[in-house]
């Protein structure tokens, strides 16, 4: 057994709507851990949830029931400002449409988290040119984001969430606004930073192509964890597995779909 | 059809259209407030003081139609932005150009009817409030000032109706030359970077002459006359624009690169520098509005106290009562003068008698010769001058200073003077009648007892007469200044507010732009106090520039006034203090607007 989890949820539960009549469930009862070094992904149709907990997760959203604790923190109980600083210092952020402030230079982006600890300018400068290495992005320090690729606005864009070193990385969909080429490139490098440089990376998405490349993968449907699997061989077998336990949900939702129909429509003839 | 989906979409961003109607309506309102007295000719030319106040009106005016304008287009582009992804939209699901094209023409005619409709209203309401408040204030009758006046209300119609046509054509110039993706992804595209070339640099160079050769021609006013006021007029705005759009965008970049890796200052800076390329116009042009805002209202100040320095060197001695009568006497005892003299004349054959005795003992205070035209009070000296007794014009009666004292207080002043010994004096065979004149420390504080003097005096008189006193040229030349006061202030507030309703429009309807960028602060970690100033920081800027060129120009400008005025500078900051505090006031109004704008989203999402 490894030390802290870097992500403790139990019996978390979102719900939308105030009156009893109209309340929804987005998350219902949901517990799940992940330990450090971990490449989860979370899959799921539209409106099944995932966002919401990630949103959950990131501390943009609060649960209504249930907790949840980051790198040892129970982010449930904490105020509006520590949440932010929680966020700066522990947690990073690739977004699908990156999220780059096009009003600063790629160097400027990436140093935007360090710098907003007022951490030294020669301290910056190291970890930014470190990380901008690693990244593949150091040519293009000084240009604006409108003026380089989608790639290699995904990559600024991951060289800012990773820049402060934070507990956890988290992926929103992170490969959604790129082509083939881009994506494969950015999930070889998220793959390489996990197993060299043992970063927790928690990805959403509805991708199986994306999904292939993390070691666990954690099925959502209507707000409740239905499912983990687990990759064992490689990950052209672990992409075939996915794609089955997906062909079955969606096998199991038509024919679940269908008697609903009938009864609902012998109801009403009734 | 048509007309429900412009409707059903105006209504959808009722918001944005509140904000849009309501920097129309003001500037409608401050337009027609301009135009009642630009048209009210009895007006202008029963309170003004000079004839030249009128073309001072017509460079008034023409500055004011052309902000006017800008602002109008402003205003348009905002409507033009609000809507854009709508008719992309609709062009996208199968909609004709044409129909876009007929659908924003309905919008700009409803909004432009509607900020006509309110505009007037408030434009009646504000002339009237304004003109009594003034007219209370000052003491005065606003002679010939109606607050609904016909053909100002007809010129506002006829030249706003102008205006909605020429920016609803220019919206469909705009939006024929635009793509269906330009339309639908209008937030995608991002704002160009400043970069120095050659051609910058002449135009930076053409601003410095041509702000020079306008503030040149302000200082040297008094030479160049109408010249000068045609080349101020032209080239003080010319060299802002020139300088704001050469100058600002380099000094912000400059600013970004120092800052460029200190947190939510990079992010702040950051914003700047690219907002700062399409503010540059707008900012010149808020310069020159703080300027023509704050000149208005200081000028109209200076007259004021011009004619109070004008009233208080008009005679060294506020009062002279001739023969006073026991009800003059007793008014008189009540004045705590600080000098009060009294002097024995005599009329014989049209002729004046002087007792030298009288004159020699009490020797008046005259004006040093060298301060003549100061206020200052401290440079009275007595008369030196040996008095001139004997026959007029014989070398021994010649004494500038007693001349001119005798012939101030003299009862009749077509008559010649004698001055006599005792025995002389006493011989006349004539009741002696006695001068009192009098001076107090402060003439303006004891206005009262000099008004009841006058009217005794006339009382006195009975035949019309009409006593020159310095109470009277006071009255008189207060009542000039202060229709040109009313004039100053009134185009002064019309000024800052629309200037500074300017610059909120331009601020708010980017706003759409940056939400994205707040909100992914927000998620990186940034506390909301800290988003929260580095708006603050960041509007201050925007509103600092142009506030410190307005700041300058007024300074310069105040020059202008050097030619019919004793002191320009008087009490100068009484303006400028009125101007701090509504542009302050719209600065705050501006973040807390922009806020709600930008951070609103978040706090729905978070909380």
């Amino acid at each position: 057994m490894r030390s802290t989890p870097v992500i403790a949820i139990k019996q978390l539960s979102k719900i939308y709507g105030s009156s009893p009549a109209n309340q929804f469930y987005a998350l219902k009862d949901v517990s799940f851990t992940m330990q450090e070094g971990e490449f989860i992904g979370i899959m799921g149709a539209s409106g099944s949830g995932k966002t919401t907990l990630l949103n959950v997760i990131s501390t943009l959203d609060n649960p209504t029931e249930g907790t949840i604790s980051i790198a040892g923190t129970d982010i449930t109980r904490m105020k509006s400002g520590e949440l932010s600083d929680f966020r700066a210092k522990q947690l990073g952020f690739i977004f699908q449409d990156f999220n780059l402030l096009d009003n600063l230079t790629v160097y400027e982006n990436i140093a935007l988290p360090l710098s907003l600890q007022n951490m030294a300018v020669s301290q910056m400068k190291s970890k930014v040119n470190e990380v901008m290495e690693k990244l593949g992005i150091s040519l293009i320090a000084d240009k604006y984001p409108a003026m380089i690729s989608g790639g290699q606005r995904q990559r600024t864009a991951a060289a800012r969430a990773l820049v402060h070193k934070p507990a956890l990385l988290l992926g929103d969909e992170p490969t959604g606004s790129l082509d083939l080429k881009n994506a494969v490139s950015l999930l070889e490098t998220m793959k390489r930073l996990n197993e060299e440089d043992r970063i927790s990376i928690l990805m959403v998405t509805h991708d199986a192509f994306s999904a292939s490349y993390c070691g666990k993968i954690v099925f959502i449907q209507d707000g409740r964890l239905v499912q983990e699997l687990h990759r064992t061989g490689s990950r052209e077998v672990f992409y075939k597995q996915i794609l089955d336990v997906l062909g079955d949900y969606g096998k199991a939702a038509a024919s679940a779909a269908s008697p609903i129909f009938e009864a609902s429509y012998a109801q009403e003839r009734r | 059809m048509l007309i429900k989906l412009a409707l059903s979409g105006m209504k959808s961003r009722a918001k944005d259209y509140m904000i849009l109607l309501a920097g129309l309506v003001m500037s409608i309102s401050i337009f027609y407030m301009f135009q009642t007295m630009a048209w009210n000719r009895s007006f202008t030319e029963a309170n003004a003081v000079i004839d030249s106040i009128q073309l001072v009106y017509i460079m008034g005016s023409f500055l004011l139609s052309a902000i006017t304008l800008f602002y109008i287009l402003y205003a348009n582009g905002f409507l033009l932005s609000l809507r854009q992804r709508e008719y992309g939209l609709y062009l996208v699901l199968g909609a004709r150009k044409s129909k876009i094209r007929s659908l924003m023409f309905i919008e700009t005619i409803a909004v432009g009817i509607l900020s006509l409709g309110i505009g007037l209203t408030l434009g009646f309401g504000l002339s009237a409030l304004v003109g009594r408040l003034m007219a209370a204030q000052l003491q005065v009758t606003l002679t010939g000032y109606h607050a609904i006046y016909g053909p100002a209300v007809l010129f506002t119609v006829v030249f706003f109706v102008v205006l909605f046509g020429l920016s609803a054509l220019w919206n469909q110039l705009k939006l024929a030359r635009l793509q269906v993706l330009q339309l639908v992804h209008d937030h995608s595209q991002a704002d160009q970077l400043w970069k120095s070339s050659v051609w910058k640099r002449v135009l930076g160079v053409l601003g410095l002459i041509a702000l020079g050769l306008g503030y040149f021609s302000l200082t040297f006013m008094e030479q160049l006359r109408e010249i000068g006021l045609f080349t101020a007029t032209f080239m003080t705005p010319i060299g802002t624009y020139l300088l704001f759009m050469v100058l600002l965008p380099p000094f912000v970049a400059m600013l970004k690169n120092r800052n460029s890796l200190r947190g939510i200052r990079a992010f702040t800076f950051g914003q700047l520098s690219f907002r700062i390329n399409g503010l540059t116009k707008l900012l010149a042009t808020v310069a020159m509005l703080i300027a023509l805002g704050a000149g208005a209202i200081a000028g109209g100040m200076a007259f004021i106290n011009d004619a109070k320095i004008k009233s208080e060197s008009y005679s060294v001695y506020d009062i002279i009562v001739h023969d006073p009568l026991p009800e003059e006497e007793k008014v008189l005892n009540a004045i705590p003068f600080m000098d009060r003299l009294q002097y024995r004349y005599k009329v014989e054959h049209g002729k004046l008698y002087y007792a030298r005795a009288d004159l020699e003992k009490q020797r008046p205070l005259i004006q040093s010769q060298s301060m003549q035209g100061k206020k200052d009070a401290d440079q009275l000296i007595r008369i030196t001058e040996k008095l001139p007794v004997g026959e007029a014009g014989s070398e021994a009666a010649s004494s500038a200073e007693w001349d001119s004292f005798l012939w101030t207080i003299a009862p009749d002043q077509s008559m010649d003077y004698l001055i006599l010994e005792e025995d002389k004096f006493e011989a006349i065979p004539v009741e002696a009648k006695s001068i009192v004149i009098g001076k107090t420390n402060d003439f303006l504080a004891h206005r009262a007892s000099w008004a009841a003097l006058d009217e005794l005096s006339i009382s006195k008189h009975k035949d019309g007469y009409m006593p020159w006193s310095k109470f009277q040229y006071y009255q008189n030349t207060m009542g000039n200044a202060s229709g040109t006061f009313f004039m100053g202030f009134f185009l002064g507030i019309a000024f800052l507010a629309m200037m500074a309703s300017c610059l909120m429009f331009k601020v708010l309807s980017g706003a759409a732009k940056d939400i994205l960028r707040y909100e992914m602060l927000s998620k990186i970690g940034v506390r909301r106090e800290k988003l929260i100033r580095s708006i603050y920081q960041e509007l201050f800027l925007v509103f600092l520039f142009p506030g410190i060129a307005g700041v300058l120009h007024v300074l310069v400008g105040m020059r202008l006034f050097a030619f019919i005025l004793e002191e320009p500078y008087y009490k100068l900051w009484i303006p400028l203090v009125l101007f701090a505090v509504i542009y302050f006031v719209y600065y705050m109004l501006t973040v807390k607007l922009y806020q709600n704008l930008v951070l609103a989203g978040r706090k729905k999402a978070v909380v």
